[in-house]
């Protein structure tokens, strides 16, 4: 209700935090773009190289690299105040931390393959930290945050279980031996302790680390502070972590032979990783997140992240990209490439979304409700209820609320349990033919899969009936029911011509069909829609005899027993209206049998007659070996259900075109009769009755009165008269004699009066400048 | 006591034999151009999928043969488009007090819906191509499916040139339209302008044919031929169109190239152009027929309410229920609460005025005098 209200009356009504459009950051948001996408290579590029040089030594390289590039563009040195002898110290702690998260995140790069590194590791600290809070504080934010670490879990777990990468058996069979050095052994040993294959410990080193790097960043805020900009604190960290690695790779180089041929070759490599990976990446954001508020910079960053690297781990492996490499690339190992799989795919689907979720600002006190308009036209908010609404609503909530509804009334009762019975039959068929491995079986299950979307969408109309009005749907929702039921017959329609001709083919010419899985699949389809068809009859039998008591004699008799002593004639018309059409089910659509149950109805009888046939025919072809049996009664069913679907479509079909209800023509007429001949009345004009849903019958009526009655009084005796008739939703418009003629000048001349008041508001529009709406 | 009816049923006779209802329905259907065009276009194609089927079965071609029978299911839009143009001009009666016009919104819904359930199928089909691609036999594939898309270009080029036809008076239509939306600024954000237009001289054309006796059932029936069934059978011919082209590239592709999965893959790609074009056409027909209040008017509509509240004597305005007959018929009830001394005619007359200017054709206003 406040969506509508607020989307519709004042483009979106958000009001409070300005959003600043995305056309005016376009180019933050393209080198946004390009720069993660260069990261995304880079990391693809280090791990090829990690395979040749110890991670150390590449670490190493990196961090001097970098400090070098940064020495010469930031001046740490030259420029900004003097760093004391603490600050000094800190600064050693910071890039001894910064180095073993470097570690730890390429150490896990070389257990997992670039594409999982790229989804686990290069979170941004908005996206991590909102998570965190979500999972270990109350207040979260709201439910969409907590779906959002929901999938953000879901993507970790998907990419620890449902990752089946038979590369990573194969490293995992020689973990001895493929270790150059102590601490690349010391981290197996840890993960093999752990108990987990490795790159599935790979996967929580990620996470551990990840988690590691947000909490070092924060920390390291207050230090960015005191030594002068963040820039500052990077450029000299990366200087300090190269020395202090220094020692290491010294001893390192000295103990062990390198297995690299040449380290010529490999410097445009390493030049281009340090460019992309440390030094883009990091003035880009740096710009980004002044130009644009954090948030939807991350959430950029991280989906331009994501896809580069599904795209590159797609083509990574691609012999085209291998002869472009070709130069640059040092040594191929053949085929110790991770392959992209189905968990992978899955689980970056959900990061994306777990990580555009999170990132993004939580909508808290932004939006008013539109309360109406003021004297002068400008439109009021609410925001009292700001502290009531929820932010979004909550997933399981929604699925509870929903299914209370259901449950609530008989009708969408019926129609849910009939639909999780087929549910399970499908599932249980589509499993078993999984299993045996039959196509047959499969497709039949998808058959009744499709089945089920009537149910489905029998169901969501018998929900949505019971939407309550608003300003744009003025009537209220009823109709669906009639739409729904409209559609379902269409389609009845459609399958029955598709299955004629299908039938009229196989007439001429009569396939061998297998018969031997047929029977037992269509005996098991056969009884569940037997079922189904009980439910529902019992509901049409049950709407025609209590229901309809219930319901209709609450909405009409109820009403005109209570208001008037015509009671004789209620019954009457009750009596006519069931009377008349035999308990036919078809025209008394108010209260028991409406047009969605019955379209519902048709749909399982349909199917019913389909899994008789389909016995029969099985039957007939087995003893006796009459192959034509099969399309005849398949010719036979499609004309049923033809049959069977006219009457519901034609009722459906004049509700659509605002026929006078047939069921009340005959009081309508006698009520217009009786308004003639009330005293004052002079004529009417332009009755207009039509039957807006099961319940509900709109009418209006234009009436001439002398110019001396109380048209109060007339318009009473006018609503109850018809009222009585039926209808109970009803606008009377009186008019006297003056009123008259001054109309039919009106619209003698309404062309004319329209072009001059338009020209008119345009006009004023032009004027004032500005809309006033 | 017998009920009393005015109107006679000149366009619905009942009791006349059959050949004078075929000839009735004959003239009236050549009476409007819309008609006319979707019409011939009907029998270009029946003669088409006939050909097709006689052909098929001398030549004991079973492609051909299924071939023809969906050309035949295509054939059913172009027939519920061409009833609804006649159904649409009927003369309202007692039960249908309306008159038919709303059989062109059911058309466009029931063609929408159609071409939904061909897209639908047509992309399973494709998935299961593209898992396991048949042998598609293209030798006799690529003759059927050029004259098919020569057909169908004439039905586009018919329905296109329909609407040039009139475009000399189409400036003027569109100006005002443009105007009368322009004070909304609404305007175009529904679903194209430009079929605003076109309606604009469907209309415009329409309406000199028939005598008015009634003052507001002017600007109700008899206009034949409108937007949604010109959009949804437009829309029918276009996906055929599009089968045909898909049809054409992939069997060269094949032929040429050897691509087996251009098949799949193209009939995919129709199947989602398709869905995607329907979806505006069953929207708009979807809030027609659940009687939701016209998009044109969603942004009209406050200010209007404004407008009548301060007039004077008026207390309050309940239950506002304003929705579309067809295309540009808006109709609207409403209730006035009013001072026991209002001047009731003034403010009827006022009520009326400032509605007739956001484009409500037919108003009902019940006055409730407000207890002292």
């Amino acid at each position: 209700m406040e969506e509508k209200y607020s989307s519709n009356v004042l483009s979106g009504g958000q009001l409070g935090m300005v959003e600043v459009p995305d056309s005016r950051l376009t180019r933050y948001i393209v080198l946004l773009v390009i720069s993660k996408v260069l990261k995304a290579l880079g990391i693809f590029e280090s791990y090829d190289i990690l395979k040749v040089v110890h991670i150390v030594q590449f670490i190493f390289i990196l961090k001097l690299g970098s400090a070098v590039f940064l020495l010469f563009f930031q001046k740490p040195f030259s420029s900004g105040k003097v760093i004391s002898k603490r600050q000094w110290i800190k600064l050693l702690k910071h890039a001894v931390f910064s180095c073993v998260i470097s570690l730890l995140g390429f150490f896990g790069l070389t257990l997992c393959g670039p594409l999982r590194t790229l989804l686990l590791f290069e979170h941004s600290d908005v996206v991590v930290i909102a998570l965190l809070g979500v999972l270990f504080t109350n207040s979260g934010g709201g439910p969409s945050k907590t779906r959002g670490a929901a999938f953000f879990i879901i993507a970790v777990i998907c990419l620890l279980l449902f990752d089946n990468d038979d590369l990573m058996a194969k490293m995992a069979e020689h973990p001895e031996g493929h270790h150059d050095s102590a601490l690349t052994h010391f981290l197996y040993t840890v993960i093999s302790f752990l108990g987990v294959a490795d790159h599935k410990g790979g996967v929580v080193l990620l996470v551990a680390s990840l988690c590691l790097k947000v909490g070092f960043h924060t920390a390291s805020r207050k230090l960015s502070v005191e030594i002068g900009g963040a820039k500052r604190l990077y450029a000299l960290d990366n200087l300090v972590s190269a020395m202090v690695l220094l020692p290491w790779v010294i001893v390192l180089s000295a103990t062990t032979e390198s297995k690299v041929e040449s380290w010529s070759s490999l410097v445009l490599p390493f030049g281009m990783i340090i460019f992309s990976v440390t030094i883009l990446e990091f003035y880009v954001e740096a710009i980004c997140s002044t130009k644009m508020e954090t948030p939807r910079c991350a959430r950029y960053g991280a989906l331009a992240l994501f896809f580069s690297a599904l795209l590159l781990a797609n083509f990574w492996t691609h012999p085209l990209t291998d002869q472009l490499r070709s130069m640059s690339k040092p040594a191929h190992h053949g085929s110790t490439e991770h392959v992209l799989s189905g968990g992978v795919l899955v689980s970056a689907i959900f990061f994306i979304m777990s990580s555009n979720i999170l990132s993004s600002p939580s909508k808290k006190g932004q939006k008013g409700t539109l309360v109406g308009y003021s004297p002068e036209g400008t439109p009021l908010y609410n925001f009292m209820g700001d502290a009531l609404q929820h932010t979004s609503q909550s997933l399981p909530r929604f699925i509870k609320d929903s299914l209370k509804q259901i449950l609530e009334e008989y009708d969408s009762r019926q129609i849910f349990y009939f639909l999780c019975l087929n549910l399970a039959f499908t599932f249980v068929e589509l499993f078993y033919g999984v299993w045996t491995n039959s196509l047959g079986l499969i497709s039949d299950g998808f058959h009744m899969l499709f089945d089920c979307s009537a149910l489905v969408l029998g169901l969501f109309a018998a929900l949505m009936t019971r939407w309550k009005a608003t300003r744009i749907f003025s009537y209220g929702y009823g109709r669906v029911e009639i739409l729904s039921g409209f559609i379902n017959g269409l389609f009845l329609m459609v399958i029955a011509f598709f299955v004629f001709m299908e039938s009229v083919t196989r007439l001429l010419d009569p396939p061998n069909i297998n018969t031997d899985m047929l029977t037992p699949v269509s005996v098991g389809g056969l009884l569940v829609n037997l079922v189904g068809i009980c439910a529902f009859s019992h509901a049409h039998s049950h709407g025609g005899k209590s229901c309809s008591s219930h319901e209709h004699g609450h909405s009409h008799h109820g009403h005109s027993h209570s208001e008037h002593s015509h009671g004789g004639h209620g019954h009457s018309h009750g009596g006519h209206g069931h009377g008349g059409h035999g308990g036919h089910g078809h025209s008394h659509g108010s209260g028991g049998m409406n047009a969605n149950m019955r379209g519902v109805f048709l749909h399982v009888l349909a199917d019913t007659l389909g899994s008789v046939g389909v016995i029969i025919s099985t039957i007939l072809i087995r003893q006796f070996g009459w192959l034509i049996a099969d399309p005849i009664c398949s010719l036979f069913i499609a004309t049923l259900i033809f049959l069977s679907v006219i009457p519901l479509l034609k009722d459906a079909c004049e509700v659509l075109l605002l026929r006078t209800p047939p069921e009340h023509e005959k009081d309508l007429n006698n009520a217009l009769e009786k308004i003639e001949k009330i005293e004052g009345v002079l004529s009417y004009r332009d009755p207009h009755f039509w039957r807006h849903s099961a319940n509900m019958i709109a009418g209006t009526i234009h009436l001439q009165v002398m110019s001396d009655v109380v048209e109060q009084r007339i318009i009473q005796q006018v609503t109850a008269i018809l009222k009585e008739a039926g209808v109970n939703n009803l606008s009377v418009q009186v008019e006297k004699e003056a009123y008259f003629q001054h109309m039919s000048g009106l619209s003698t001349g309404f062309h004319e009066v329209l072009a001059m008041t338009q020209q008119m508001e345009s006009m004023k529009y032009l004027n004032d400048g500005t809309c006033i709406m | 006591m017998l009920p009393l009816s005015i109107k006679d049923d000149e366009y619905k006779p009942t009791k006349y034999n059959l050949l004078l209802k075929l000839s009735g329905w004959f003239r009236s259907i050549l009476a409007d151009k819309t008609s006319r065009n979707l019409f011939f276009f009907l029998c270009l194609n029946l003669s088409f999928a006939f050909v097709e089927l006689t052909y098929g079965i001398w030549s004991n071609s079973l492609g051909l043969i299924s071939d023809s029978f969906h050309m035949f299911f295509d054939c059913t839009a172009l027939l519920a488009g061409l009833a609804a143009s006649v159904i649409s001009r009927w003369r309202s009666n007692d039960s249908f007090s309306y008159g038919y016009v709303r059989a062109e919104v059911l058309a466009g819904f029931v063609n929408g819906l159609f071409l939904i359930f061909t897209a639908f199928f047509i992309f399973s089909e494709g998935v299961e191509r593209a898992l396991e691609p048949p042998d598609v036999h293209h030798e006799r594939l690529l003759p059927v499916s050029v004259a098919g898309l020569l057909v169908n270009l004439v039905g586009i080029f018919a329905f296109q040139h329909g609407g040039h036809g009139h475009s000399h008076g189409e400036g003027d239509h569109g100006h005002s339209h443009s105007l009368f939306n322009g004070s909304t600024s609404h305007g175009h954000s529904h679903g194209g302008h430009h079929h605003h237009d076109k309606h604009a001289d469907w209309h415009s054309h329409g309406g000199h044919e028939e005598p008015h006796y009634n003052d507001e059932l002017q600007h109700l029936p008899g206009k034949g031929s409108s937007k949604q069934i010109l959009q949804g059978v437009l829309l029918h011919i276009i996906a055929d169109t599009l089968g045909s082209v898909g049809v054409i590239i992939s069997a060269l592709l094949m032929q040429k190239y050897d691509l087996m999965i251009a098949d799949p893959i193209c009939s995919m790609l129709i199947a989602i152009l398709i869905g995607v074009s329907v979806v505006p056409l069953l929207k708009e027909s979807i809030g027609i027929l659940m009687q939701r209040t016209p998009f044109s008017l969603d942004h009209a509509l406050p200010e209007c309410y404004q407008r009548v509240q301060q007039l004077q004597g008026v207390y309050n305005l309940q239950e506002p229920h304003f929705w579309t007959l067809c295309t540009d018929v808006y109709i609207g009830t409403l209730k006035l609460l009013v001072a026991p001394d209002a001047d009731t005619r003034w403010i009827l007359s006022q009520t009326h005025h400032i509605f007739t200017q956001a484009g409500v054709r037919q108003l009902y206003v019940q006055i409730d005098t407000a207890a002292m």
